[in-house]
């Protein structure tokens, strides 16, 4: 039965991926690819399946040596494919955060809703946070590397295509529109052809200064998609660096959009917190 | 008792030892606070507010069909008071017997509303001498021994709250920060103290609490209920000398959502002073309504501004000077406090900046809080703050405080 299954998906993938090769180059060619590029690649990193689970272990490096481990367990749904998300994510590490609980209802279009619950006082507080650029549990990954950007929100040009590691790989460079939305003047990004999977990105402060490199250490299938389930993003000008490794992926859990509530919050059902 | 609940809890615990055994997390902290006064206080002989070991055990046990027994008690060493004791913080089984209804039994720390240090609607006990002596913000929620019921049929969520065992906030009565007798209209001396009568423990006096919200889209939006007696000894019994809390029912409502790129929320409430509704009795707090405007936003990246503005009008404002004794302080029919606090987040937020500040233009009193707190390493952390109080007349909340300004020390490690 399993055998059958490999065998099927093996002959799926193998008929799909000249399509895809010939497909992206198509793209490439024509005008407005490259934010087609960025949209696909978007898809891939931050929506790929109905919903998804993931244990997340980030260890936070300083040049001195310093080191933090913050480990959660991040749940999100997709309300539309390319559009509102909803996550949910239960800290498991430090123990002054242990069992905190984070709702986000994510819209690209406008500012995300956000709640903290803080179980050493049982309260649910509102958080005014309107800064996608704010760091991800004090990580060198802003709450916008973590749950995605949108294409529309930057002038996209594709640079060039280049080989690199065997790999395919699309150059674009991306000037956001609005230059207050996002803490860099422009980033550069490595995209597969193939499969659109973000290998690496590269950020330059308004100075034009390099700033941020964000890597995908490993990416494997997991249920038919691509994911990168170890990252790493570094400051190179502080030296301090985050990486994130994504343990237990789980697609299509089938959740419903009522556990992304308030009671999810307080008292975190089984399918948000294992 | 309460050291009795917890062995027994522990034996219990251990004796469950069924290869299926189902999951038992054990944590908690070893903290000391240290903190002293910055100013001499005629009436405080001590220079130390605060002066603590503490060591937190928090077991939390999963049963069957998602129960959970949780238990969090503190061991404290007490310099200031010079004695040792054990606070149980929270203990409850909580069960699930439907799907759309939670029940949590047992002592429970509760809150609700939209308020940040300021409560309408949340009529659940508070520690406010923890926080005006800067023990770490948990400390300022106390357990009720309740029952809650949280139903969620769908369109809306539904909150029900029985309190059978009456706690009281504690407010400060002369041990560490100074009160003001209203007996003798003025600050109590060192020694004098004054009683405070209880609610009996009558099935009559249940304290009940109701909570009805749900979500329109980014916004929510509550329906509260209360009745209950107010959490602070606002009734006098001149011919006992003593305090007590007086009957007190609320109805309230608040909203809240996204506004300028911030957090709006507006709560509102309606006291009902049960004893004293035509307000003729100066013994008693009138009835009165009750105004919370907060608005929050992060100003830049780890820089979050709050502000709020409280408003209680008193009712029956005429009856109440009528028939106020002549001499005794004259409270204002309006009362106003303004909030105000920022929070700064630093080295890849391990460092934590913050400014609370009340001020009452009509009392003409208030009080701020700088504090600053830093994460040594994932457990180890440390804070440093300060408290100082202002205020022209002692009988107001803050004026009462102002000799027993102090400044604080806490560091903790987490296991």
């Amino acid at each position: 039965m399993a055998k059958t299954r490999v065998v099927w998906l093996s002959a799926v993938i193998a008929l799909f991926l000249p399509i895809g090769g010939l497909f992206s180059r198509a793209l490439a060619g024509t005008p407005g690819g490259a934010e087609e590029i960025m949209r696909r690649s978007a898809l891939v990193q931050f929506y790929s399946g109905n919903d998804m689970r993931a244990k997340v272990t980030m260890r936070l490096l300083s040049k001195e040596g310093g080191e933090r481990v913050r480990e959660l367990i991040m749940t999100r749904r997709n309300v539309k494919a390319g559009g509102d998300q909803k996550y949910f994510i239960l800290f498991r590490q430090p123990a002054d955060v242990r069992d905190m609980t984070f709702l986000v209802w994510k819209y690209p279009q406008r500012d995300s809703d956000r709640w903290l619950y803080i179980p050493a006082i049982k309260l649910v507080k509102r958080i005014a946070a309107n800064d996608k650029r704010s760091s991800f549990v004090g990580s060198d990954f802003s709450y916008e590397d973590v749950s995605g950007r949108a294409a529309e929100e930057d002038n996209h040009t594709l640079l060039r295509e280049e080989k690199y590691e065997g790999k395919e790989l699309f150059v674009v460079k991306s000037i956001p529109k609005d230059e207050k939305s996002a803490d860099f003047g422009y980033k550069v990004s490595w995209i597969d052809k193939g499969n659109f999977v973000l290998w690496k990105e590269e950020y330059y402060d308004k100075r034009g200064a390099l700033f941020k490199v964000f890597t995908a250490d490993e990416v494997k299938p997991i249920q038919g998609f691509p994911t990168t389930v170890k990252r790493t993003m570094k400051n190179v000008q502080t030296g301090h660096w985050s990486e994130a490794a994504y343990g237990e992926v789980k697609y299509n859990l089938g959740l419903a959009d009522g556990v992304f509530s308030e009671r999810s919050l307080r008292n975190p059902p089984k399918e948000l917190a294992r | 008792m309460k050291c009795f609940a917890a062995v027994a809890l522990l034996g219990g615990l251990s004796l469950c030892t069924c290869p299926q055994a189902l999951a038992l997390s054990v944590h908690g902290f070893l903290e000391g606070a240290a903190g002293a006064r910055l100013t001499d206080s005629p009436t405080q002989p001590k220079d130390a507010t605060l002066g603590e070991g503490r060591l937190q055990v928090e077991l939390s046990q999963e049963g069957p069909a998602d129960s959970r027994l949780f238990f969090k008690a503190d061991l404290v060493g007490d310099g200031v008071e010079e004695r040792g004791d054990a606070d149980l913080r929270e203990f409850y089984l909580d069960v699930s017997p439907a799907q759309v209804l939670d029940i949590r039994a047992g002592r429970q720390i509760l809150t609700w509303g939209t308020g940040d240090l300021v409560f309408i609607n949340d009529l659940f006990p508070k520690d406010f001498v923890s926080f005006f002596i800067g023990r770490s913000l948990e400390y300022l929620k106390v357990g009720s021994d309740a029952v809650k019921l949280s139903l969620y049929p769908g369109p809306f969520s539904l909150d029900l709250v029985a309190v059978p065992h009456f706690t009281p906030s504690e407010i400060p009565k002369g041990e560490r920060l100074s009160f003001f007798n209203p007996f003798t209209n003025r600050i109590a001396v060192p020694g004098e103290s004054l009683s405070m009568r209880k609610p009996a423990a009558t099935p009559e006096n249940t304290e009940l609490a109701l909570r009805l919200y749900r979500t329109f889209g980014s916004y929510e939006g509550a329906l509260y209920g209360f009745r209950g007696f107010f959490k602070e000894p606002v009734g006098m019994d001149p011919a006992g000398g003593t305090l007590f809390y007086p009957g007190l029912s609320v109805y309230g409502t608040s909203v809240q959502g996204p506004l300028l790129g911030g957090v709006a929320g507006f709560e509102f409430g309606y006291y009902d002073s049960r004893e004293d509704r035509p307000g003729r009795n100066p013994l008693i707090e009138n009835p009165s309504l009750r105004y919370l405007v907060g608005y929050e936003r992060e100003l830049r990246t780890d820089f979050t501004v709050r502000a709020q503005y409280y408003l209680e009008q008193m009712l029956e404002y005429g009856a109440y000077k009528a028939s106020l004794p002549p001499g005794a302080p004259e409270k204002k029919e309006v009362r106003h406090l303004l909030f105000l606090r920022l929070t700064r987040l630093l080295r890849y937020q391990t460092v934590e900046l913050s400014f609370v500040g009340f001020y009452g233009p009509s009392d003409e009193d208030g009080m701020v809080n700088p504090q600053a707190s830093c994460k040594i390493t994932d457990r180890m952390s440390v804070a440093l703050g300060a408290n100082v109080f202002f205020g022209n007349e002692e009988s107001t909340q803050f004026g009462q405080l102002e000799k027993d300004d102090n400044l604080y020390l806490r560091l903790r490690t987490n296991y």
